[in-house]
């Protein structure tokens, strides 16, 4: 206290210091446990945990959801481009030169003997128009296949004598013709077998 | 306040743990036992598992879920020059089935397969029965059908499946399609069932259109994919295109044109080319007998190559273009040139005869060429030495192969110059005694047409390698000259002469309008076994139009036919016919110039 009066200058100095050395000495710092209320840390963890677990089982089952996703439409994509490719067979089916020959043939065209042109811009005619003829038409089918050697043989005739017979044999003949015909109307459709009657009648009248 | 009353708190606690720390001993010792039994435990099982059978395991968790796929690689497609696929791959299916579990209903499932797809019910029936070798049913894999569109198969199964049977399922397994079916099967080829090709294209540009199959392998839960799970792929590189010079409907044509006419004749084969005369590009190439490619096995071996690059034979008169050209090139003749043509000529021991019975005739040499003379022929060629004829025929290509990317190309036989007398020179000059295959003598003929420039022919469109290593296509052709442009067009308007009405051979072959240049050909034929002319011919046309400004150029030669045909009368309609399709696909005009009137006789 009695040097506060010698200087201002030393008595702050020396206060200053005082208070410096104070300040400087360790003291107990008083141990402040603040006994944090435990239940919100414990929700708090829980909570987390809990979110984590969801978190992870929902993001899980996302990813198997997308997982069937992708193999539903993996799937799908098979069956379009399955039908896409069936498609375009269709369509190479349709533009087969040699089916579009044939539907040509059919509606009575052949291809052109002599080649000839319109000019479009002054519409004069090049080369010599000539009518086509069935001659110019090819053959678009091959033909039909043949047999193979031994069993194209020419068939074996071997003349006999005619016996000579009644003529009742013939009428005998018809006749047997005739009588399964009321067996056979039965078999066949309705108008076969008016026909088959009319003609089994006729070979009776004959 | 709180300050003394905290170490009263702590001290309380102290005590407290002071009364549980009794125990720690007990309870250490107690926890490690437990860990101790438990370690124990894992590590005799980690022993059974990793020491005694650890292969086994492991193979059993790989197999457990995990799926290898392969990626199969798409072939490349074969298309013709405008796009339109000739071969190609789409998604097919093979149906298998397990016949430990077919077996019972085989009968009932065979008859839903075999309605529905169009099957033979018997073998299907065999595939679901399958047995082992020994007739033990213990097989549990077999093919019931392969190479069927995706969409027929899975419809197919799921109608076996509706019905209640189980066992049937299918697998990928890609189909060559080829839409245009026998449309230039001889050239493209196909493959067998197990996709190995066998012929053509196919066999030769393999490497190309297979590409390289990658693989995949992925875990599997249920029929889904685990995410996350372990997983490997290797992409597959699908196979390359290949762009051919073949124009399909001209390809589909000339082969229908050709068979009529094979057919008509009673002919043994046939063969027509056409090329583009400027390019050397293959427009169509045409052979007869075919085959459909989506059925190989129905057809004769022989019938599933190209006859026009496999077959030789002597070309006949066809050759006399070649031998007049290169005269007149030389300075020799002019197709004025007045020749005196006796009924016979007697060369060495042997004598040459026309094909016409005739006196004493007075013909230019545009008349040996319209008339087709082998008497005027060989006394026009007299003016060359051997070397100088056989270098010019050298030169036309003859005895060389076109490598066109297509392997079983002959080579064809120009007999080589130190073999030569003057009777192998005068039947040469005419065309008997030197073989060639068709794509040689259309070349040959096409040099004639392109003004006396040789191009070699070209079937790949742009470049590929050939099986062989060697570079194919429309970018390495190569060009070289044989006559000059000037004795190209003598010899053009020599051939005019040919499908002139009353002065040619063969005036069934000209088109009305268009001026077209020809020559038809009648050859004899060595036999397969007396190596002699044994009475069978080879009647062939060789031609292009426009004749003074080639555009196309067409040969056509059909090998024995039985109806005794002749070059103008049997190979001549089909040439006019193919020449007149490709004029008008590809519009081309008629140079409304004066047809060539040169004289015949004098």
């Amino acid at each position: 206290m009695s040097t506060v009066q010698q200087s201002p200058v030393r008595i702050r100095s020396a206060r200053t210091a005082a208070a410096a050395v104070e300040r400087a000495r360790l003291a107990l710092v008083p141990t402040r446990r603040t006994q944090a209320p435990r239940a919100p840390f414990a929700a708090l963890v829980f909570v987390i945990l809990g979110a984590g677990v969801v978190g992870l089982l929902m993001f899980n089952t996302h990813m198997q959801q997308a997982s069937f996703y992708a193999t539903q439409l993996q799937q799908r994509a098979d069956r379009l481009e399955a039908r896409s490719q069936s498609l375009d067979l269709q369509l190479d089916q349709l533009r087969d030169p040699q089916r579009l020959a044939e539907a040509g043939r059919k509606l009575g065209m052949v291809t052109p003997g002599v080649p000839a042109f319109v000019n479009l811009a002054d519409g004069k005619v090049v080369g010599v128009p000539t009518p086509a003829t069935p001659q110019d038409a090819m053959r678009t089918s091959p033909l039909p296949a043949q047999l193979p050697g031994f069993l194209n043989r020419k068939p074996l005739v071997i003349r006999v004598k005619a016996p000579v017979t009644p003529p009742t044999t013939a009428t005998g003949n018809s006749a047997q013709t005739q009588t399964p015909n009321g067996t056979a109307s039965t078999g066949t459709g309705a108008a076969a077998d008016r026909k088959g009657a009319a003609t089994a009648s006729q070979g009776a009248a004959r | 306040m709180t300050q003394p009353h905290r170490p009263a708190a702590r001290g309380r606690a102290r005590s407290g743990q002071r009364s549980l720390r009794g125990s720690s001993e007990l309870r250490l010792r107690t926890g490690l036992i437990v860990i101790a039994i438990a370690l124990t435990f894992f590590g005799g099982r980690l022993f059974q598992l990793q020491g005694l059978d650890p292969k086994a395991y492991a193979a059993r968790a790989d197999a457990e879920g995990l799926v290898k796929v392969t990626l199969p690689a798409t072939r490349g497609v074969i298309t013709d020059r405008n796009g339109v696929p000739l071969a190609q791959t789409v998604s097919g299916r093979a149906i298998i089935a397990d016949p430990q579990r077919t077996r019972k209903n085989a009968e009932q499932i065979a008859r839903i397969l075999a309605n529905r797809l169009d099957l033979d019910y018997f073998d299907v029936l065999a595939g679901l029965r399958k047995t082992d070798k020994d007739g033990k049913p213990t097989v549990r894999f077999a093919y019931v059908a392969r190479r069927i569109p995706a969409a027929a198969a899975t419809a197919a199964v799921k109608a076996v499946e509706k019905a209640g049977y189980q066992g049937v399922d299918t697998q990928s397994d890609p189909l060559r399609d080829y839409p245009a079916h026998d449309v230039a099967a001889n050239l493209i080829g196909f493959l067998d069932p197990d996709g190995k090709p066998l012929a053509g294209l196919e066999l030769s540009f393999n490497k190309l259109l297979k590409g390289r199959d990658g693989k995949q392998t992925y875990e599997v839960g249920g029929g889904n994919r685990i995410p996350l799970g372990d997983e490997s792929e290797v992409k597959p590189v699908n196979g390359r295109d290949l762009k051919l010079t073949l124009d399909r409907d001209v390809q589909f044509y000339a082969q229908r044109v050709l068979r009529t006419a094979v057919q008509n004749a009673r002919a043994e084969s046939g063969s027509a080319v056409a090329m583009d005369t400027r390019t050397g590009e293959i427009l169509a190439l045409a052979d007869y007998p075919t085959f459909d490619a989506n059925d190989p096995a129905a057809a004769a071996k022989d019938d599933r190559g190209s006859r026009a690059l496999s077959n030789v034979y002597e070309p006949g008169s066809v050759e006399k273009v070649l031998t007049t050209s290169s005269l007149i090139d030389a300075g020799k003749v002019t197709p004025r040139t007045k020749i005196r043509i006796p009924h016979e000529l007697p060369v060495l021991d042997r004598v040459i005869h026309d094909y016409f019975e005739h006196n004493n005739l007075r013909l230019t040499l545009a008349g040996v060429i319209a008339k087709s003379s082998n008497i005027g022929t060989v006394l026009a060629a007299e003016k060359f030495t051997h070397e100088q004829l056989w270098g010019y025929l050298d030169k036309f290509g003859l005895g060389h192969r076109s490598d066109i990317g297509l392997t079983g190309e002959t080579r064809g036989l120009l007999p080589p110059v130190s073999t030569w007398t003057e009777l192998t020179q005068a039947t040469i000059a005419f065309g008997q005694g030197v073989s060639v295959n068709a794509l040689q003598m259309a070349a040959a003929v096409n040099t004639v047409a392109n003004g006396g420039e040789y191009i070699a022919p070209s079937l790949i469109e742009g470049r590929a390698k050939a099986g062989d290593g060697n570079e194919v296509g429309t970018d390495t052709t190569t060009r070289h000259r044989v006559v000059s442009p000037v004795a190209a067009s003598k010899t053009a308007s020599m051939m005019e002469m040919v499908t002139t009405e009353g002065a040619g051979t063969a005036p069934g072959a000209g088109i009305l309008g268009y001026r077209v240049a020809g020559k038809t050909g009648t050859a004899q034929q060595v036999g397969k076994t007396c190596r002699c002319y044994d009475g069978s011919l080879a009647v062939s046309f060789a031609g292009f139009a426009p004749a003074d400004n080639p555009r196309f150029t067409v040969y056509v030669v059909i090998q024995k036919p039985a109806n005794g045909g002749s070059g103008g009368g049997t190979a001549g309609p089909v040439f006019r016919k193919i020449l007149t399709y490709l004029l008008q696909k590809y519009a081309v005009q008629p140079t409304n110039t004066p047809p060539a009137a040169l004289p015949i006789e004098w």
